[in-house]
């Protein structure tokens, strides 16, 4: 510590005004009362993928081209990025905070182009002590997957159970190959059984095996059967209509399905996109009726987009009244519908017209009109509202060791709410069997203020689809991978919300030359940092916090 | 990924005397940078009497003159003749002037320097005001700007003098406005100045938080709102005729309000005040305008 020059006579002091010493004793760090800390913060995006993947940190990797690195920055949050770059419905981007400067960073498309460069990539499996407890997991789904995925990581038996032949729950039986290769599905469900997971298949619990047979031979079990039993839609001839999710799962497993030409479907979700998007290309001019208006569609924009773009015609505010069998062809009478006042949704409600009846023709009717969880083969352990699984139960379940998830416990929702819910169950049967209570979740703050000033618009890289007159004859992939300059030069539109990536910025702008430069980190001298705030302000990425000095 | 390519090496100490958030000091930490430790600065009285330290103390690494108000041109100049007569023409001199000294109290010497083409370069960091002897008006000072002695019911009546016009009118061979949000551009234009023979003028527009009556935070914010607004457009002259823009390069200016609604100093404007500066500041930028495109 440098001292101040003390002179005790005019002798020692110089023969002129010179300085003799420079300005090191004096503490200016005493003046602040605003404590810069570097405290890096969750990205909002990050904060919005149920999964937690890692976003700004994957996307810094694949601007340097460290394609490798971000696959496996991805694995340790998730064991599916194939199947979300593709499918997931990017929460993650509707909270970038690159939209409030020009357009949210293409994220599901570069998750899906690192998961592609790095395919033929295995994880790096390591020796890890062989828990006993043994664990059984009720539907090979995203929750059962995920599930197992971080249970296996952790050492313990897991067997997963699945009515169907193969693995994949709705990524195979629901979600059509034009939008999920099954190559990839099939990849990472491969990588999945590396780390030790036993898949039964072709065995139904509450069938094949009860659930309390089961119960008994594991020490917990995870039921993660999905939502797959078709509503109804309540009218005369309703029989002659074929459940539309039935159609999907038979045609996903290969069966032939003759339908005809003229294909209609009632529903608006995204399961009736998906069967107007197969029936077209299996030579059919499908008709999707809604009772509502394009608007309040709850199948996602994109979904409705592509079918649109592919030739879907649309029937809006009318619906089915009546199914009847004519003269070979099927007669559906329908009503025409208006919007009313808002339902508990908060979208309008449909209102018949009365007189309005019309008849609509049809070889085949679809129906889809939404799905809900099956659980008899546990209804005398749970109660159930509309098929949902209700909270009371499910905490006494838990206690027992029996964990619900998925779209079982929710009805239906997104592949990557299931995957949430399933990485959640592992992580509440392990505390189960250690005895602890589960932890709770921390609360991080985000990364929400960026300083614009440092960025150049730029717009989003567009995603490449096959043609449409290519697409529509066959079930091969419609949207195409970006290219890996596109890739790079994605990636570094990312502003690296909360995480520090040495900018510099901090450095360079301090009044008082009180921060240092580590190897690429930061240190302020806190005996002279005045607390002026200029490096937290100028910080691109909200790193930098001020805190109040305690006195 | 680095937003700037500052040199690393630091000329200016921590322990100055300089307010939380001082744009004078920012200003000197880059200047320095730049001009290299082969640098005598010359300071009159200014804020930077004060920042640099009391007796026997400095915060530069480098050779100090300090001098009176209305000397930083000549004594620059004096300085120079004596390294001249040593055949030391390597060491860099750098006056290192406020708006006051510069502006009002130091113009006469400073034109008389720049007259005879004196071998320095200066530096006017203008924080708008006599700053750390209680904000009195400059002529530095914008217009209808609060001071203590221009108070909220009698503001600043007078547009803010031009000194580049003044300085251009010099035809010295280096002239160049800079700010403490754009480090690169100070650093290039301080290093070009080092390149050039003769007097180099730079004013550097350097907010004073306490002064501008803004949160110390917003010390680079400010300067970089200032050119975005067009307020303090960046720009050099050559041979006082080549004009050369810098920034802003955007074809629309933000508004000035964006830049006068963050300060205290102006809280007491009304729409009609703001819109007579926002009426300066596109007259101000049409002539710059002119002048880039007629040198071009
Ligand atoms: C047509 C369609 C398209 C979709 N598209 C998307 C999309 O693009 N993006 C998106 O995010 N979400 C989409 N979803 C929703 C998403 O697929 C589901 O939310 C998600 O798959 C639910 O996962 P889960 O693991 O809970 O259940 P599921 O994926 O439904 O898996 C449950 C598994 O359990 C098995 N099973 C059921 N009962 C038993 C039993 N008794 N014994 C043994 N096994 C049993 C089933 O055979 C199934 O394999 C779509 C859904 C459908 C129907
Ligand atoms: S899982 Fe979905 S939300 Fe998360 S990063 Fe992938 S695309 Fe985004
Ligand atoms: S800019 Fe990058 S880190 Fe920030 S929210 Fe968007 S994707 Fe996430």
């Amino acid at each position: 510590m440098k001292k101040p020059i003390v002179f005790t006579s005019e002798r020692e002091m110089p023969p002129m005004a010179v300085s003799l010493a420079d300005m090191g004793h004096n503490r200016t760090g005493s003046w602040r009362y605003l404590r810069p800390v570097y405290r890096e913060k969750i990205a909002p995006c990050k904060n919005a993928c149920p999964v937690g993947n890692d976003i700004p940190r994957i996307l810094s990797l694949v601007s340097e081209g460290r394609y490798e690195d971000a696959w496996r920055l991805f694995r340790e949050t998730s064991p599916l990025p194939g199947v979300c770059g593709r499918v997931c419905y990017h929460p993650c981007e509707s909270f970038c905070n690159r939209k409030n400067f020009d357009e949210a960073l293409s994220i599901a498309s570069l998750e899906r182009f690192v998961a592609d460069a790095c395919f033929d990539l295995e994880d790096r499996i390591p020796e890890r002590p062989k828990r006993s407890e043994k664990i059984a997991i009720v539907g090979s789904g995203p929750a059962g997957l995920t599930c197992a995925y971080f249970l296996a990581k952790d050492g313990y038996a897991v067997t997963v159970f699945e009515a169907a032949s193969q693995p994949g729950g709705m990524l195979r039986l629901g979600i059509p190959p034009y939008r999920l290769p099954r190559e990839v599905l099939d990849r990472e469900i491969e990588l999945i059984a590396r780390w030790g997971v036993e898949f039964r298949t072709n065995t139904k619990i509450g069938q094949d095996i009860s659930i309390e047979k089961l119960w008994e031979q594991h020490d917990a079990v995870f039921i993660a059967t999905g939502a797959h039993r078709g509503r109804a839609l309540n009218i005369p001839g309703e029989e002659l209509a074929i459940q539309g999710l039935e159609f999907l799962k038979a045609v996903n497993v290969g069966k032939t399905i003759a339908l005809g030409k003229q294909v209609l479907i009632i529903g608006g979700g995204n399961t009736a996109m998906d069967c107007a998007r197969t029936a077209l290309r299996l030579g059919a001019q499908p008709v999707v009726v809604y009772r509502r208006t394009r608007d309040e569609m709850p199948a996602i924009a994109e979904e409705i987009e592509e079918a649109e773009h592919e030739g879907v015609q649309f029937e809006f505010l009318a619906a089915p009244v009546a199914l009847r069998r004519l003269n070979g062809k099927l007669e559906v009478q329908c009503i025409r519908m208006q919007l009313g006042e808002p339902d508990a949704s908060g979208r309008r409600r449909p209102v018949p017209i009365p007189g309005s009846d019309f008849i609509m023709r049809a070889d085949a009717v679809l129906k889809a009109v939404g799905e809900e969880p099956e659980l008899s083969f546990l209804s005398e352990h749970v109660e159930t509202s509309e098929g949902i699984v209700i909270e009371r139960a499910h905490g006494i379940l838990e206690r027992a060791g029996i964990f619900i998830g998925g779209d079982a416990q929710t009805g239906p929702s997104t592949v990557a709410q299931a995957m949430r819910s399933g990485k959640e169950t592992a992580q509440a049967i392990k505390s189960f069997l250690r005895g602890e209570r589960k932890p709770k979740p921390k609360k991080l703050e985000e990364a929400l203020r960026v300083n614009f000033s440092y960025f150049v618009h730029q717009p989003r890289v567009p995603m490449p689809h096959m043609p449409v007159a290519e697409r529509i004859t066959n079930f091969s992939e419609t949207k195409r991978a970006i290219s890996s300059e596109r890739a790079r030069a994605e990636a570094q539109r990312c502003f690296s919300c909360g995480v520090c990536n040495s900018c510099d910025n901090c450095w360079v702008f301090c009044p008082d030359a009180a921060i240092t430069r580590i190897d690429g980190t930061y240190e302020v001298n806190y005996d002279f940092c005045k607390g002026c705030g200029v490096c937290a302000e100028e910080c691109p990425r909200n790193v930098i916090s001020l805190v109040e000095e305690e006195l | 990924m680095k937003n700037f390519t500052l040199p690393s090496e630091e000329l200016m100490g921590s322990g100055h005397l300089g307010c939380q958030g001082c744009g004078g000091a920012l200003a000197m930490r880059y200047a320095l940078k730049a001009a290299g430790d082969n640098t005598i600065v010359v300071i009159p009285a200014c804020c930077w009497t004060i920042i640099a330290g009391p007796f026997p103390y400095t915060s530069l690494k480098v050779p100090v003159l300090h001098t009176a108000f209305e000397t930083a041109a000549v004594a620059a100049s004096g300085v120079r003749a004596a390294l001249d007569i040593q055949g030391n023409t390597e060491t860099t001199v750098l006056a290192w002037a406020g708006d006051g000294g510069t502006f009002d109290i130091g113009l006469q010497s400073l034109s008389g320097a720049a007259e005879r083409n004196e071998n320095i370069i200066y530096i006017c960091y203008d924080n708008e005001a006599y700053m750390n002897t209680g904000i009195q008006r400059s002529g530095a000072t914008p217009y209808l700007a609060w001071t203590t002695t221009t108070p909220e019911k009698t503001p600043k009546a007078e547009p803010k003098k031009d000194i580049m016009a003044i300085m251009i009118a010099h035809r010295i061979p280096y002239a160049a406005t800079a700010t403490i949000a754009h480090p690169d551009d100070f650093i290039r234009k301080v290093q070009k100045a080092k390149s050039i023979y003769g007097t180099k003028f730079l004013h550097v527009l350097a907010p004073c938080p306490p002064g501008w009556k803004a949160p110390s935070e917003w010390a680079v914010k400010l300067s970089r709102l200032a050119v975005q607004t067009r307020v303090f457009p960046l720009y050099e002259v050559e041979d006082g005729e080549r004009y050369i823009l810098n920034e802003p390069k955007e074809d629309r200016a933000l508004p000035v309000s964006e830049y006068l609604k963050l300060q205290g100093r102006f809280s007491h404007l009304t729409e009609k005040d703001i819109q007579a500066i926002q009426d300066l500041i596109d007259k101000r930028w049409q002539r710059l305008m002119r002048q880039v495109r007629e040198s071009s």
